[in-house]
């Protein structure tokens, strides 16, 4: 009850503190949010076009006409400019403008790519050559690709149906063939049926009964063959375009932002506001000469480490809801789950904030403890961001900033709220109880010594 | 002398292989006025800490009259407060946290008491350095102790400062019937403010008897090498 009390009492002063601290709180709050909202933005791939070099390996291609579809591989490149800057290079120069930084990732096409786009015996393949030490931008890149040529796919299926059809069209009806760089004439399946009628009645009259039915079995088989392609030309419809996809722009002036750009944007946010401040009030503590007359029984030392851990959680809280209230409102992105966003923001709050006690706690002056506090911090935050990758997750996991970015994105973009959720919630809440049973010891020690 | 307060029994304190404090032994009683004395790092804020219950002795231990533990009140020679919240708030915590049940009443008394009135409004960082001794002193005085503990507090106080605080302290101990041990550097303030001088010289206790008995040859002669 006396520690209740205690812990209400220093709560309370510290806001106080904070109140009368425009400067630091300014510092301690303001500039991570400002970092979010920069990170965010940064991290919003989405409105930003990389820049590709293009590596034509291809030189002697043909342009192959697919019906409508007339393809070359300039053709190919102009279509994939829709969603990439295309840098035309030789393999070198690419490879060199690789390395420099100069594109995000080389796009080559191989030497036979037309011909095996034409001969349809198999399939023809790009080549995308990213750059492994911008791993978010490469993840970027290759959506944007796949994308693209998932949708030249589709044109490319609809025209060889459109083609097939045709082809179903001639083998019924007869004429010029044009397809798959072959040409010729073709009698139809109709015309046949139309000559082997009159080669039918032609025996009859010579009195070659025998040979006229079997003229006749072959007639019944042309006109079964063509019923059956009748039939095929819807389902080779819905082959070439199973499922479509409309897409709709969003209102004007409303940027998207990437859920990755939002989950960063909170991990750094709330990671910089709950190490900075948990680790400013402790040490400032100190530097007020106050925990020597705190440790002779008015206030111990698990009492001040939690309700400064607390006090971190509930401002990181806040933060955290200001943050996803900005991006509501200003983008065209929903943010849902408001009330379980709450658990997330505290325990993600509490973990960092504790984080920061140590720091504090270990530290001899304020100054010390901001400086370390920020080291620390950021560099563990944006290792965190690092997606895919399991070492970066457990790295960042030491100050709860890769278990808190996975929680956001999963909030953000999980249909369904998964069990990995909570698992994330409970490695904040062993990280929380870590640091703040460490930051205990530590400033026991200080109080004491 | 008064009654009896409280006994300190081997009490040393060692900080790896260095030993600040050999075995002392000691003894408080209300109204009385104590200085402890001895050049630097004789171990007298090693002594006062363990008496305040900052720090806990390696050896040793502290009887208390009547069995249980007196208040005592601690003002460390740095002001220990909140130099952003003013002094009225500064005194409402922590006679909050010494458990008062009216934290604003225990504040306005101790603003009389220290004569802070003038002041009680404003920031404590703002404090001009005797005002804020005052209030580091006042702070100490919330919880109502019986033995009022200072570590060198007129170190950084202006002459005037000075006559004013000795004349509250003496103030207080006849009033409130307290004991107040003090550390000092200065023997003419130890023999001038005490009832009884306590000399430490390298963490062992050289001398325990009244002030009048001591004056700076005795005191250097006391010191030996130390001196």
């Amino acid at each position: 009850m006396k520690a209740l009390r205690a812990g209400r009492l220093l709560f309370g002063k510290d806001l106080r503190v904070l109140g009368r601290s425009r400067g630091l709180v300014a510092v301690l709050i303001g500039y991570p949010i400002v970092i979010a909202i920069l990170l965010a933005i940064a991290l919003s791939g989405g409105d930003r076009r990389p820049s590709i070099a293009f590596v034509n390996l291809d030189a002697g291609a043909r342009t192959v006409q697919v019906g409508e579809e007339r393809l070359s591989v300039d053709d190919y490149a102009d279509r994939l400019e829709d969603d990439v800057d295309l840098v035309r290079l030789t393999p070198a120069q690419a490879d060199e403008a690789l390395a420099d930084g100069r594109v995000s990732a080389v796009l080559t096409v191989p030497e036979g790519f037309i011909t095996d786009l034409q001969s349809g015996l198999k399939p023809p393949v790009l080549q995308l050559a990213t750059n492994p030490r911008s791993p978010i931008e490469a993840q970027a890149i290759e959506r944007n690709l796949e994308s693209a040529v998932f949708r030249l796919n589709q044109a490319l299926a609809t025209a060889y149906v459109t083609q097939v059809l045709n082809l179903v069209d001639l083998i019924q009806e007869g004429g010029t063939v044009g397809i798959f760089g072959r040409s010729g004439t073709l009698l139809g399946l109709e015309e046949s049926e139309r000559n082997l009628a009159q080669v039918q009645k032609a025996l009859i009259a010579d009195g070659k009964p025998a040979l006229a039915k079997r003229v006749a079995a072959l007639r019944d088989y042309i006109t079964g063959v063509g019923g059956n392609l009748e039939l095929a030309k819807p389902a080779a419809q819905a082959i070439a375009s199973p499922i479509r996809l409309e897409v709709r722009e969003g209102p004007p002036g409303r940027e998207p932002l990437s859920a990755l750009g939002i989950a960063g944007a909170l991990v750094v946010g709330i990671g910089l506001v709950g190490v900075l401040l948990a680790a400013a009030l402790l040490s400032a503590e100190r530097e007020d000469h106050v925990l020597s007359r705190l440790g002779r029984g008015l206030a111990g030392a698990g009492t001040i480490i939690w309700q400064k851990a607390l006090l971190a959680a509930v401002a990181c809280t806040i933060v955290g809801y200001v943050l996803l209230g900005v991006v509501a409102l200003t983008t065209s992105i929903t943010i849902g789950r408001w009330l379980l966003w709450l658990p997330a923001l505290l325990l993600a709050g509490l973990a960092s904030g504790a984080f920061g006690l140590l720091v504090g706690a270990l530290a001899r002056e304020t100054r010390t403890a901001l400086l370390a506090g920020l080291m620390l911090a950021l560099p563990l935050a944006v290792i965190a961001l690092i997606p895919g990758n399991d070492i970066a997750y457990w790295v960042s996991a030491f100050a709860g900033f890769g278990p808190a970015a996975r929680i956001f994105q999963g909030l953000l973009v999980d249909p369904e709220v998964t069990s990995s959720t909570y698992v994330g919630m409970g490695i904040l809440a062993v990280v929380a109880l870590v640091y703040g049973v460490a930051a205990r010891v530590a400033l026991g020690r200080r109080m004491h010594a | 002398m008064g009654a009896p307060l409280l006994e300190a029994r081997g009490i040393t304190r060692s900080y790896g292989s260095f030993e600040a404090l050999a075995p002392v032994d000691l003894t408080f009683a209300r109204g009385e006025r104590v200085a402890l004395t001895g050049p630097n790092g004789a171990g007298k804020t090693t002594m006062l800490t363990i008496l305040a219950g900052v720090q806990a002795p390696s050896a040793g231990t502290l009887q208390w009259a009547g069995g249980s533990p007196a208040k005592v009140g601690w003002v460390p020679q740095r002001p220990a407060l909140y130099p952003r919240l003013t002094t009225r708030e500064n005194l409402r915590l922590f006679a909050g946290l010494e458990g008062s049940d009216d934290p604003p009443a225990t504040a306005d008394e101790l603003i009389r008491r220290a004569d802070l009135g003038d002041f009680a409004d404003r920031r404590a960082g703002a404090l001009s350095t005797g005002t804020m001794q005052r209030l580091n002193l006042a702070i100490a005085l919330a919880g109502a102790p019986s033995l009022l503990l200072l570590d060198e507090p007129t170190g950084t106080l202006s002459p005037d400062q000075r006559v004013r605080l000795w004349q509250w302290l003496a103030d207080l101990v006849r009033s409130e019937d307290m004991a107040l041990v003090f550390s000092t550097q200065s023997i003419e303030e130890a023999a001038r403010h005490a009832d009884r001088v306590l000399v430490l010289a390298r963490g062992r206790l050289v001398h325990d008897g009244p002030a009048g008995a001591l004056d700076e040859e005795s005191f250097m002669a006391l010191l030996g090498d130390e001196a």
